[in-house]
């Protein structure tokens, strides 16, 4: 008993059409979750009234509940919500709109996390300096703050987009055609099912890793100021695991900032 | 030139400052000295209104009012009339040691950036870090900082310039290059309140010396009254026993 | 009947099959936890080659799909076991494959989080516990263990929600977990009240998840209080 080699030879040229379907609900999801996500940090941030707890609540739903149960909530209930407004015309949207929708509305919660820490990272001493060069406090923080907020913010971005990737592989359960459904239907006629998921897992990592290195690039450029006399080199066993730190219960104090500090005197 | 009246400040239940009087004249060199928790720190962010201040007025360029009330304009006014040169420095860490210069110079006080580079570069050199002007923050060391924080602050041409404990995060050898610029300064006449625990410094460099202790003024005089003369206990105390430590 | 209403039915009728997911997940955990630790010592070992190992192993993982990882062991796992032991074991329980699949992707997030814990642990803290005598195991389980633990914590908090999110993929292979009954219900109204089904199924999952959250910030906050009452 071997591996249908041929199988995997015409798996992997078939499924490659998956490709641009995947990259496109990544693309689109980052793109429209990025500045969401940074305005919805912003509201957490400058505590405002009534946004703000409902932008936790938010965060804390998305981040709760499993990916799966939110593409069942928009893909089987959003149609027929949009029907009693458009009509049956709502059956027949494409689903790739409804995967945008899922990966985007997933996305958001997990970047607002990112801006979030990533802003409160930046010393406060930096606005003080700011101000006592008579800088505005709006000037302070498009011109100094943000600048160091969005080169801290990047590592997590690049885990957001890794995790954005791997997530978008349940894009199947909404029939959109992407690289797992187009495998998985051609594993279907003659039951090679084990030949075609390592295909797909072939590509999700190829797409990964160069996800990861074009991340790279934009860190290293960058992060110019922070680099000191060592350069960073690529990480090639791509493994920092610092994950968009989601933590809901915890967000007023930082107890391991605090722990790792107690640690360090 | 500067005049703060019975300026009081807390934090929570805890009483910070206890009525301050401070007033500070054309050309003075003043230093603050007093054991920490004095509120000495206190008493230069509320002047600067970095803090909020709870009671008290000022009069400075132009402002008179009082500290818990003053108007956006106000408090702009002050800002752009001061300078402060902090502990931990503080450079914007994404610019570099002549961005950091001309940063305000151009943004805030509305130079064109010619100018404000001509300003930013004689301001470096007069500290001693003129060939460093293409280096980031992460690549100084302590005291390289420390004099970019007070060529930005003197690019401004400021009435007054704050030093806040400017050299106690500093490793021992680098203090004195430090010092040695801010000594440079008080001889070109410049007006400056330091906070310092460098009693060399506030003996030799300062014209008037404060010491404080829990939020108020104990004692205040020329250095030599200070130093050699101290007439309330509390003063006599405190510098028998940092004196004794060196 | 209200919303609500039709909620709190549909939870309650999904609510049984909790026990799947609970099984799945605390074995994950417990197998996970321990390869992880495995890895952990492979990351820190002075040959390079268990480093390499271990490094390619997490960065693989990291890059997986975790749908794409309890296909792969699915179907691929008894393909291995007939190749190698000419054993079949496609009568198995479904629930073992998933935990395989869970384990293998829970591990490689546990050692890095270990790793990095474990060497947010000053090292003055090792050799304070040598000079006062302890052996060097007795020094790691005694002092260091600890430590690292409570530096890891949040982060695993973390790891363990995305476990039991990803736990939630379950039923593609066919078991009937709360997802999978939640798809019967919708299925049997004949694809009526979608939305208030799969409401209750994320609610379930959201109120795990604030558990978990809970929980680690409750033991956290235990161990601080320990740690002010040493300092002064």
């Amino acid at each position: 008993m071997s591996l249908d080699t041929n199988f995997m030879a015409q798996v992997f040229k078939t499924a490659i059409a998956g490709v641009p379907v995947t990259l496109q609900i990544v693309l689109v999801a980052l793109i429209v979750s990025l500045p969401i996500g940074f305005i919805f940090a912003l509201v957490r941030i400058y505590r405002v009234k009534i946004l703000s707890p409902l932008v936790r609540l938010y965060v804390s739903f998305v981040r709760g509940t499993p990916l799966i149960a939110q593409i069942l909530i928009i893909y089987s209930a959003f149609p027929s919500f949009l029907a009693t407004i458009i009509g049956k015309s709502a059956f027949s949207i494409d689903p790739i709109n409804y995967a945008y929708i899922v990966f985007t509305l997933n996305s958001i919660a997990t970047l607002t996390e990112v801006f979030r820490s990533a802003l409160q990272t930046v010393d406060k001493g930096q606005l003080e300096a700011g101000l006592m060069v008579g800088m505005a406090p709006r000037q302070t923080f498009v011109r100094v703050i943000l600048p160091q907020a969005l080169v801290s913010a990047l590592p997590n971005i690049t885990n957001a987009t890794l995790y954005l990737i791997k997530n978008s592989s349940l894009a199947f359960i909404m029939s959109v055609k992407d690289i797992t459904a187009i495998a998985k239907t051609q594993a279907a006629f003659s039951y090679n099912f084990l030949e075609a998921y390592l295909v797909v897992w072939v590509y999700y990592l190829i797409i990964a890793y160069a996800a990861e290195l074009l991340f790279w690039f934009l860190e290293r450029y960058f992060s110019r100021f922070q680099r000191t006399t060592t350069a960073k080199s690529f990480n090639w066993h791509l493994f920092s695991f610092k994950q968009p730190t989601t933590t809901v219960a915890a967000v007023q104090y930082d107890p391991k900032k605090e722990l790792v500090n107690h640690a360090h005197n | 030139m500067l005049t703060i009246k019975n300026l009081t400040k807390s934090y929570g239940p805890q009483q910070i400052l206890k009525g301050i009087d401070f007033q500070v004249n054309q050309g003075d060199v003043i230093t603050l000295i007093g054991p920490s928790g004095s509120g000495k720190t206190t008493l230069l962010r509320t002047i600067t209104t970095l803090e909020k201040g709870d009671g008290g007025t000022i009069d400075f360029a132009g402002v008179q009012g009082e500290l818990a009330h003053l108007s956006k304009n106000d408090i702009r006014t002050i800002r752009q009339n001061v300078g402060f040169v902090f502990q931990n420095y503080n450079l914007f860490n994404n610019k570099t040691t002549l961005q950091n210069v001309t940063e305000g110079l151009v943004v805030a006080h509305k130079i064109p950036k010619a100018q404000a580079k001509t300003i930013a570069l004689a301001a470096l050199k007069k500290v001693g870090m003129a060939d460093y002007v293409a280096h980031y923050p992460s690549q100084l060391s302590g005291g390289q900082a420390q004099r970019v924080g007070i060529a930005r602050a003197i690019a401004l041409k400021p009435q007054v310039i704050f030093f806040d404990e400017p050299t106690s995060a500093l490793d021992p050898e680098l203090v004195g290059e430090v010092l040695k610029v801010m000594r440079q300064l008080a001889e070109e006449g410049a007006t400056m309140v330091v906070i310092t625990h460098q009693m060399n410094f506030a003996r030799n460099v300062a014209n008037k010396v404060v010491f404080m202790a829990d939020g108020q003024v104990v004692e205040a005089g020329s250095p030599a009254d200070i130093f050699d003369h101290p007439q309330v206990p509390r003063t006599q105390q405190f510098l028998a026993e940092i004196l004794s430590n060196v | 009947m209200t919303t609500l209403a039709l909620i709190y039915k549909f939870l309650i009728q999904i609510l049984p099959a909790i026990q799947i997911t609970l099984i799945i997940s605390v074995a994950s955990i417990i197998l996970g936890g321990l390869l992880g630790a495995a890895l952990t010592r492979a990351k820190l070992s002075s040959h390079w080659w268990w480093r390499a190992i271990a490094n390619v192993y997490i960065s693989v993982i990291r890059a997986t799909p975790a749908i794409i990882m309890i296909f792969v062991v699915y179907y691929g796992l008894p393909f291995l076991i007939k190749g190698w032991f000419h054993v079949s074991i496609e009568g198995w329980n479904r629930m073992y494959f998933v935990v395989i699949a869970l384990t293998l992707l829970f591990s490689a997030p546990v050692a890095e989080i270990f790793r990095s814990a474990y060497l947010a642990v000053p090292a003055g803290q090792k050799e304070a516990a040598l000079m006062v005598g302890m052996s060097p195991w007795q020094a790691f389980i005694r002092i260091t263990l600890p430590q690292t633990f409570v530096i890891a914590l949040p982060n695993l908090a973390n790891a363990i929600i995305n476990l039991l999110k990803e736990g939630a993929l379950t039923f593609t292979i066919g078991v009937v977990d709360m997802v999978a009954k939640a798809q019967m219900i919708v299925a049997n109204n004949s694809g009526g009240f979608a939305f208030e089904t799969y409401g209750a199924l994320a609610l379930i999952y959201w109120v795990i998840s604030l558990a978990i959250d809970k929980l680690v910030s409750l033991v956290e906050s235990s161990f601080q209080k320990k740690r002010q009452a040493i300092q002064p």
